[in-house]
């Protein structure tokens, strides 16, 4: 059976939070995974007492373990694999860029 | 005969109207004269003329004022200098309650409910005071807490209100200045003047209830047995008074007062090793904050940053279900589900 890297959706309603998890990918989404290899808050947040604004997101995650995976042939879904391109462990994703219509 | 309501004042002389209006119109006002359960088009549209008002069910008119009513108004008027008296402007400088009327040397606002204590706040010129020592003066926030007998998390909590306003006076913001001064006015105020005493106790520490058993602890007569020894008797990880008190530089301030060293001397050591106690917990700050930096990734993308914090994936514990683990938890309920859990924050984080 597969191994995927993916995210399981924990939280609240409108208030999402994920688990970036190593499963089968026939497992129910929010199952005991393999091993949980981090978190993904994508909710933008602010600095406290930063005036310019600026939004991050917080990830948390085990880069030692999540190339291990990888290198014994688990599968990051796309959005793990953008996540886990930020840290240089697989290569950066090539996204078609999105076709521009024209008004 | 039905229970009968509060009337308003107005409400007599509209049924008046009504009853008018009836009598002339036709020969039965014994008809607007008691209401009854389905009242005629006339008492109806004149008595109640909207249906959101409450209807009347007596025809007696409501007594304007009662005596008693009466009375209080004429005391108001009488006492109405000495209620509209801010606090420390006249005489009652020594009373601690500001506005309050039976302030025996208590804090109660209601005369009559000794349980009511109403604790003072400090003025605006505390405020001022404490932020000037602290961000003008560069005193430790320990040693400023102890001079004026403020706790030492209030004490930083004035500084950084003050430093938020001073901010917003910089940007224009709007203040609700009038809504402070109101409040001020009626409630109790601690100026921190020199004869004050201290605003509140300072040093207490926090009972564990570990602590609160009677204990047997059989030792050598010729054993030392301290606050130390005491607090590992009652459990490992109990701390001693001594290691749980906000301010013990303070113990080695008396200390010194009672063996007799220069009051002023006492105070600058004082001051020296609450500065020392503070430098060395903001490098520690400093330490674990440069320490979790090096962890932390920082991705730029055109719209957010993305902060990758590293971690250790294989400390779960056991069982794999450890408190401390990355991750939402599996096979546990989730906090706002269990029973006792504290939904509402009972500390506010930095």
């Amino acid at each position: 059976m597969v191994v995927k890297i993916r995210l399981a959706r924990f939280g609240r309603t409108n208030k999402p939070f994920y688990n970036i998890v190593v499963a089968h990918a026939r497992t129910a989404r929010n199952s005991r995974p393999l091993e949980v290899l981090g978190t993904y808050d994508p909710i933008p947040k602010p600095d406290p007492y930063d005036p310019s604004g600026r939004l991050h997101k917080d990830i948390k995650l085990d880069i030692t373990r999540a190339k291990y995976w990888i290198g014994v042939g688990a599968q990051p879904t796309d959005t793990v694999w953008r996540i886990l391109s930020y840290v240089r462990a697989v290569p950066v994703p090539c996204v078609p860029l999105p076709t521009r219509h024209l008004p | 005969m039905p229970p009968r309501l509060p009337c308003s004042s107005r409400r007599p002389q509209l049924l008046l109207n009504s009853l008018e209006q009836a009598s002339a119109s036709s020969l039965a006002p014994s008809a607007a004269l008691i209401p009854l359960h389905r009242p005629t088009a006339t008492s109806s549209s004149s008595a109640c003329p909207t249906s959101s008002t409450p209807r009347c069910f007596s025809t007696t008119p409501a007594r304007s004022e009662t005596k008693m009513r009466r009375e209080f108004k004429e005391w108001l008027k009488r006492n109405e200098a000495m209620l509209r008296r801010p606090p420390g402007e006249t005489g009652s400088a020594a009373k601690p309650g500001g506005t309050y009327l039976g302030s025996d040397g208590a804090y109660h606002p209601f005369p009559n409910n000794s349980y009511f204590v109403s604790q003072p706040v400090l003025s605006e010129r505390a405020h001022h005071w404490i932020w000037y020592q602290v961000m003008v003066r560069g005193q430790p926030l320990k040693a400023v807490s102890a001079q004026h007998g403020v706790d030492v998390r209030r004490v930083a909590a004035v500084v950084r209100l003050m430093e938020i306003e001073k901010r917003w006076e910089k940007e224009n913001k709007p203040m609700a200045t009038p809504y402070a001064r109101a409040l001020k006015n009626m409630l109790p105020t601690a100026d921190l003047a020199p004869g004050e005493g201290p605003f509140e106790p300072i040093n207490d520490i926090h009972v564990h209830s570990y602590t609160m058993q009677q204990l047997f602890v059989p030792t050598s007569e010729s054993r030392q047995f301290t606050r130390a020894d005491a607090a590992k008797a009652f459990g490992e990880h109990i701390l001693p008074p001594d290691a749980r008190m906000r301010i013990p530089e303070l113990v080695d301030y008396e200390r010194d007062l009672a063996k007799g060293v220069d009051p002023k001397v006492a105070r600058d050591k004082f001051v020296k090793a609450t500065a020392e106690s503070e430098r060395a917990l903001a490098a520690k700050l400093r330490a674990a904050e440069k320490e979790a930096e090096e962890r932390r990734i920082r991705v730029q993308t055109d719209r957010f940053e993305f902060r990758i914090e590293q971690i250790n994936s294989e400390e779960v514990g056991p069982k794999g279900r450890a408190r401390n683990a990355v991750g939402w938890r599996y096979g546990v309920p989730h906090m706002d589900r269990r029973r006792g859990e504290h939904k509402i924050p009972t500390s506010v984080g930095m």
